[in-house]
């Protein structure tokens, strides 16, 4: 079943994202490892087509928010609200209380906003006022982010990307599948037109699946192999952490589940790697992101 | 990848870390050197400590710092010149290493500065050598390299706490140990100045002269470089103070001679103008002589480890019959024994000396020198000796006469005799009569010449401490002695010691009787004599363990080398012997480091790994290598683009591994055998 489902959802995605094989197969890996998902590039690529697809595909409940700089916590978390005649508060839930949330623009807000919501994420359930609420399960984030260069920007902290398993750009189609693009359907009616192809319950089911694909003892020496070498290069002001590793093992592993297998081989790390450590390393000098991460790789042999 | 590589920086831990390694490194070079050598040293050090305290700004970071920096290096090196005249030789070299080094370090920006600082530190280590070769200075400079290579992993490795990283770099140290020994032992030593220390590597302590002055020195304080030499020279009571070591000597079988017959020999003296006492000169002792020598009984031999005097002779027990083989030595006609070089370095030689001699027995032609004696001095002297000469019938008679005169008209021994104005000699006999064996050797020779006996003084050394430790005689400066030899005809020259007929003691238990008691033990023990007996003993322990380390160790010469390469079963040892035994010897420390390494490199892949290397092998040969960090997939994929005729056979073969490795599930021999089968062709 797995195997089969999974190619379904790909190939619904990626008959509206065209040309972008790659980046839907790690965003579809990231979720299914219990991840949340970070998307970085210029507006106008797909980001939210993208989010939007993978939520409709799935079958989850979908809430947008569009973030701004006068955003306040209580406009994503919700707010009690007092009812004259109960003659007591009651929580009006706000968009977060949903399967998937896709928090557009996310460092367009200020930072207080930013962080309810990665709280949020971290605890899996809303406080306010003593009150916990939990969040619904499946519960994900895709949260799209412009380059920090433009204007009006607050760059999220370091430790709050870190709540992100991975951090994928899409970059621009290719000359055939932006030729299609132009060419085909409008997406927006496509999107209406799309159906669920699994239901949540069968998405617990893939995530539960995923997390039991075999890992060697071979391959754990590879991972660690590739976490000491961040630490001893030098290139970078901190090494990758032990939750970065186990980021990394739960990606191989639902990357090595959608792609048939039931075990992970070297190439399922290699794949998710970047995606994984590019927002976690700060090199000291600058170097081009895409460039040094797989230099790691290279850098690396396979045990 | 990228074409060039980032400039990494040391981390901070690292830097601070190889500061305080170098201010440990160059605090005892602060002892030896001028003061500003040390304020320097410091200032840099402070630079840098402000920059990291302060974030005071680095020569790399300001243009105008960066030329004052240099400008103040330019000047210490004008400094060094100034103050020592040169840039080279060990004082003027050292100074020059340690302000470089303080220099260096507010530069390090890059891991390349940083290892050259690291450098520059194993050099400034090695220094230490040239001032001193004591335990307690090895002792610290393998502290020192320690740390120097914990610097080295510090700047690699910023995880681990500064202790795993002192106790990583011991390791290392540790298991470079055997390297070290085989190159110590087997390394070609050959005598010369390229070979060995520097000239003034070794620091000359007081030690024998070769003129002898009766009465007033000048103190050795007041001495001024470009006085003469002899005024400069203490005389030998003065060396009584001293405790320096002269020479070791280690005895064949441990065979002791008699304390009577421990005299050292060392220059001889004939010249002498009523007050001082000079040697031939070089013109007198190049004259042809024959050596005519008859001896009788068993040779003693020995080896003696000596001390450098920064003099050509070298000492040997009376009277020297076998010489030294290495060194260049000479007998000269009057006895003493000379090597061509002086003796800078401490040295080690063999010999052996006969109790029973006749030394020139028939004619000796020095005999004129003998008998000089200075016109109109010593009156009431000469007057003794026509007065005892009338009473003898014979020279015996004349020598036995004298003697008695010391021992019957109340002399005394004294260390601290008073001193003599006018002239000394009669002063000597007739008033004073306290005296320390050269009054007593000189007014005995003058006694001999005036009655017409061929008479000179020998001086050198008497006595010796023998260690029970490990049985090795020390002579101290403290034991110089002086006495007489008296020419008889077919007896040849004849020792006579007149000290020893005043006070038997000095000879017979040596001098540190005659010391005053806080020179044996220190006060504040003096009392208690088991704290005496335990310092005696720790002191014997100590003593015992610098001898071998000098002897061993540091005076690890040609001659230690051959004779232990002899006894390591090396024939005929020569240095091009020595090269190949140590080209084996290094051959075969490194194969069993290779051997270690490969030994736990394939014992952690496991069989389906090494016939996975075979598989990638046969590729490689078709020039299809698979990368280090290659998966196998990709490298099957690769593979099978390559080589479209055996895409099935080479997706098997894959598959099989990747289910053997990464799954534990598939069967090895269907692996193996696939492997055998593969036989990939163009």
């Amino acid at each position: 079943m797995t195997q089969g489902s999974t190619d379904r959802i790909l190939h619904s995605i990626n008959a509206v994202i065209l040309g972008k094989q790659h980046a839907v197969k790690l965003a579809l890996s990231c979720l299914i490892a219990r991840g949340h998902l970070l998307i970085e590039d210029l507006p106008g690529v797909g980001k939210t087509t993208l989010a939007h697809t993978l939520a409709t595909t799935l079958g989850l409940r979908f809430q947008r928010v569009q973030f701004t700089s006068d955003m306040l916590p209580a406009d994503i978390l919700g707010v009690s609200i007092y009812e004259p005649e109960k003659h007591q508060f009651s929580f009006h839930r706000g968009p977060i209380f949903t399967q998937l949330l896709l928090a557009d623009e996310i460092n367009r807000a200020s930072p207080r906003t930013q962080s309810a919501l990665l709280e949020a994420m971290e605890e899996q359930q809303v406080t306010i006022e003593g009150e916990s609420y939990p969040l619904d399960d499946p519960f994900f984030v895709i949260a799209t982010q412009n380059p920090t260069h433009q204007i009006g920007t607050f760059p999220l902290p370091e430790s709050q990307l870190d709540r992100f398993l991975m951090r994928i750009q899409i970059g621009y189609p290719d000359h055939q599948a932006e030729r299609a693009l132009l060419i085909g359907e409008d997406r927006r009616l496509m999107l209406k037109q799309l159906s669920a192809e699994i239901t949540p319950d069968e998405l617990l089911e893939l995530q539960q699946t995923a997390s039991k694909i075999t890992l060697s003892d071979a391959l754990i020496d590879y991972v660690q192999a590739l976490l000491a070498y961040t630490r001893q290069t030098g290139q970078f002001y901190n090494g990758l952490s032990p939750r970065a590793g186990l980021g990394l093992i739960q990606a191989a592993r639902a990357w090595a589940m959608i792609s048939g297998r039931d075990f992970v081989i070297p190439e399922d790390v290699q794949a998710v790697f970047p995606s994984i450590v590019q927002h976690r390393l700060q090199a000291r000098e600058h170097l081009q992101s895409a460039d040094w991460a797989l230099e790691i790789l290279q850098q690396v042999a396979i045990p | 990848m990228a074409s060039k590589k980032p400039v990494v920086a040391p981390s901070q831990t690292a830097i601070h870390w190889l500061m305080v390694t170098l201010t440990i490194i160059a605090i005892p070079h602060f002892f030896y050197q001028p003061v500003w050598v040390a304020l320097i040293f410091l200032l840099m050090m402070s630079w840098r400590v402000m920059h990291s305290w302060r974030g005071w700004l680095l020569p790399a970071d300001k243009r105008l710092l960066k030329v004052l920096h240099s400008i103040s290096a330019v000047l210490t090196i004008v400094l060094v010149f100034y103050s020592y005249g040169v840039t080279i030789g060990r004082d003027a070299g050292v100074a020059l290493l340690t302000t470089m080094a303080a220099f260096k370090i507010v530069e390090v920006k890059s891991l390349r500065d940083y290892y050259l600082s690291c450098f520059m530190g194993f050099f400034l280590v090695i220094t230490h050598f040239f001032f001193n070769q004591s335990i307690p200075i090895v002792i610290l400079m393998l502290v020192n390299v320690i740390l120097l290579t914990s610097c080295l992993i510090t700047a690699n490795e910023t995880d681990s706490s500064a202790k795993n990283r002192v106790k990583q770099a011991s390791i290392m140290v540790l298991q470079a140990t055997p390297l070290m020994l085989l190159l110590f032992v087997l390394f070609p030593r050959i005598s010369g100045p390229i070979w060995g220390l520097p000239n003034d590597a070794m620091d000359i302590p007081d030690s024998l002269p070769d003129t002898m002055t009766l009465g007033e020195v000048p103190p050795r304080n007041s001495a001024i470089s470009g006085m003469s030499d002899d005024i400069t020279i203490g005389n030998i009571s003065q060396l009584t103070q001293s405790d320096a070591i002269a020479f070791r000597v280690k005895f064949e079988n441990n065979q002791f001679p008699d304390r009577q017959n421990l005299y050292w020999r060392g220059p001889v003296l004939w010249h002498t103008d009523g007050k001082r006492w000079l040697p031939l000169n070089e013109k007198q002792k190049k004259q042809d002589q024959v050596v005519q020598l008859h001896v009788t009984g068993k040779p003693t031999s020995y080896s003696i480890t000596l001390e450098p005097h920064d003099r050509r002779w070298l000492f040997a027990l009376d009277f020297p019959t076998t010489y030294p083989q290495t060194m260049q030595t000479q007998l000269t006609a009057d006895g003493e024994l000379n090597s061509r070089e002086a003796i800078k370095q401490r040295v080690q030689y063999q010999l052996s000396s006969h109790h029973q001699y006749q030394f020139n027995p028939e004619m000796d032609g020095y005999l004129g020198y003998g008998l000089n004696l200075p016109d109109d001095r010593h009156p009431r002297s000469q007057r003794l000796a026509r007065d005892l000469v009338e009473k003898s019938e014979s020279s015996e008679a004349y020598i036995e006469s004298v003697l008695d005169y010391f021992r019957q008209q109340n002399f005394s021994y004294s260390l601290t005799p008073p001193a003599l104005r006018g002239d000394t000699i009669d002063q000597f006999l007739f008033e004073t009569r306290q005296g320390f064996c050269e009054h007593y050797a000189a007014s005995f020779t003058v006694l001999m010449r005036a009655a017409g006996i061929p008479a000179r003084i020998v001086t050198g050394y008497q006595g010796g401490d023998i260690n029970p430790v490990d049985q090795i005689l020390t002579v101290r400066q403290r034991d110089a002695h002086a006495w007489t030899e008296v020419w008889l005809p077919n007896k040849g020259w004849i020792r006579i010691d007149p000290t020893a007929t005043v006070s038997s003691n000095r000879v017979d238990f040596g001098i540190g009787d005659l010391l005053p008691a806080e020179r044996r033990s220190p006060r504040a023990i003096a009392n208690n004599d088991r704290l005496v007996e335990m310092w005696q003993s720790a002191k014997n322990n100590w003593d015992a363990l610098n001898s071998a380390w000098d002897m061993w160790v540091v005076s690890y010469g040609p001659e230690r080398q051959l004779d232990l390469l002899k006894k390591l079963g090396m024939q005929q040892p020569d240095w091009q012997k020595m090269i190949s035994w140590l080209a084996i010897g290094i051959a075969l420390i490194f194969s069993w480091i290779a051997w270690t390494t490969l030994r736990l490199k394939s014992a952690s892949q496991d069989k389906s790994q090494r016939v996975y290397q075979q598989f990638c092998a046969k590729l490689a040969r078709l020039d299809i290598v698979r990368q280090p960090h290659e998966g196998p997939e990709d490298f099957a994929h690769r593979a099978q683009q390559a080589l479209p005729a055996y895409q099935q056979q080479i997706a098997t073969i894959s598959h099989l591994y990747l289910h053997l490795r990464y799954r534990g599930d598939a069967v090895e021999e269907a692996f193996f055998d696939s492997v055998k089968q593969f036989k990939p062709q163009l």
